[in-house]
């Protein structure tokens, strides 16, 4: 945060839950977003209980929500949670480790977790899988932006790089791309935002 | 997830007693020496910058494994060697780390099943290592509680042995007890003050006190 609030900060490369929380304050534009590999570009949050304790968005009630994208909770509650009004007192908590977080769901804790697309799609995979549930799924939403910092670039640098970054894919940077788990760049197309090309 | 195992093996391995230095023991030899020649790999490997020359160390690890293997198929000696071998492996070849790990875990489960004491507790020490520091689920076997339960049946086993303190450190700060992993560090930099000059003790000792100064500047 300090450093993309910086005067030298030109070019963001950010998570969407980030870039939801903080674009505005950091006066982010979107520039492309990303093409993950073995994502896309775009996934769905899938937020997770024991079975058999939350029926609806009011029975989570003092519950705490656990998420990788915890850092963002107005992107857990406007965006991936959009259509689960949550009561005021539930409490937004980032975390790292979701195998704790999921063990806790499953001892009956008052805590459900909030899984990415790789997250969710590993579910089965675990031994107490049977104790989980999928309460919802958010719609489809970005996975990552490239996004301009502050106006700091050109219209004319802005078009060039934007260009560029949508080539990559066809110019043969795979093993550029690859690296960074990538498959390349695709124009923006968040929710309620359009670019032109 | 390859990275993590660098500093793994520098602590997962104490410098074993060997006949002699490098060169390499020949083939035809006792599972003590192979299991002394997969640890010297393993120490060559962490000082090692040359990618090319670790993914040899780890072939030959491996080698000396199935070698150890042949002679003794249930020597605790062996199914250790094979672990750390397949940490080597893991680093050489990170794009096929999850199941090299995910075998590494599965000898270190079989040779602490033979004999829990091998090299001061190992088996669960380096299990508790590589849980604690490889990524997390989905993505790698890495599970930091199931780490600190390790890692504690090192530091109940062989509660002398400065690496298993390190190792219950590092279980602990992963898992949120800043107080309980600043106590073992302080604990483990007195135990290695207490042994006898050497690598394996500047080793020890400059891991407890970097690990120290990083709580200190939180």
């Amino acid at each position: 945060m300090a450093k993309l609030a910086g005067p030298d900060a030109a070019l963001a490369f950010v998570p969407y839950a980030f870039f939801f929380q903080h674009g505005t304050e950091l006066h982010l534009t979107p520039l492309v977003q990303a093409d993950v590999t073995g994502i896309g570009t775009q996934e769905r949050w899938t937020l997770v209980a024991k079975v058999g304790t939350v029926s609806g968005p009011t029975s989570l009630a003092g519950y705490t929500i656990l998420s990788m994208a915890g850092y963002a909770p107005e992107f857990v509650r406007h965006a991936a949670l959009q259509a689960w009004p949550l009561p005021s007192d539930v409490k937004i908590e980032s975390t790292g480790q979701l195998l704790s977080a999921l063990r806790r769901v499953a001892a009956g804790e008052h805590v459900v977790a909030l899984l990415d697309q790789t997250q969710a799609a590993a579910l089965p995979t675990l031994p107490f899988a049977a104790q989980l549930k999928a309460l919802m799924q958010s719609p489809p939403l970005p996975v990552a932006v490239v996004a301009v910092v502050n106006g700091r670039l050109s219209a004319a640098r802005v078009q060039a790089l934007r260009a560029g970054l949508l080539k990559m894919s066809r110019a043969g940077d795979a093993d550029t791309l690859g690296q960074l788990h990538l498959q390349g760049f695709v124009l923006p197309q968040l929710p309620g935002q359009t670019v032109a090309p | 997830m390859g990275c993590a195992l660098i500093a793994l093996v520098v602590v997962g391995c104490r410098t074993p007693p060997r006949p002699a230095e490098l060169p390499r023991i020949p083939k035809a030899s006792t599972v003590e020496e192979l299991a002394a020649a997969i640890a010297a790999d393993a120490k060559r490997s962490d000082r090692e910058p040359d990618a090319k020359i670790r993914a040899e160390l780890a072939a030959e690890a491996n080698n000396d494994a199935a070698a150890c293997l042949a002679r003794e198929p249930q020597a605790a000696a062996c199914l250790y060697g094979r672990a750390i071998a397949l940490g080597l492996e893991a680093r050489a070849h990170p794009t096929r780390a999850g199941e090299l790990l995910n075998a590494m875990l599965g000898s270190l489960a079989d040779a602490e099943a033979v004999d829990p004491s091998y090299d001061e507790a190992g088996p669960a020490r380096v299990r508790a290592l590589v849980l604690i520091r490889a990524p997390g689920w989905p993505l790698g076997p890495g599970d930091a509680e199931t780490g600190l339960v390790a890692a504690r049946r090192a530091a109940t086993l062989r509660p002398q042995y400065p690496p298993n303190l390190l190792a219950l450190a590092e279980a602990l700060a992963k898992t949120g007890d800043s107080n309980g992993a600043r106590e073992n560090y302080e604990h483990a930099r007195a135990l290695a003050q207490a042994q006898p000059a050497g690598t394996d003790r500047d080793g020890w000792l400059r891991e407890a006190d970097e690990a120290l100064l990083r709580q200190s500047d939180r």
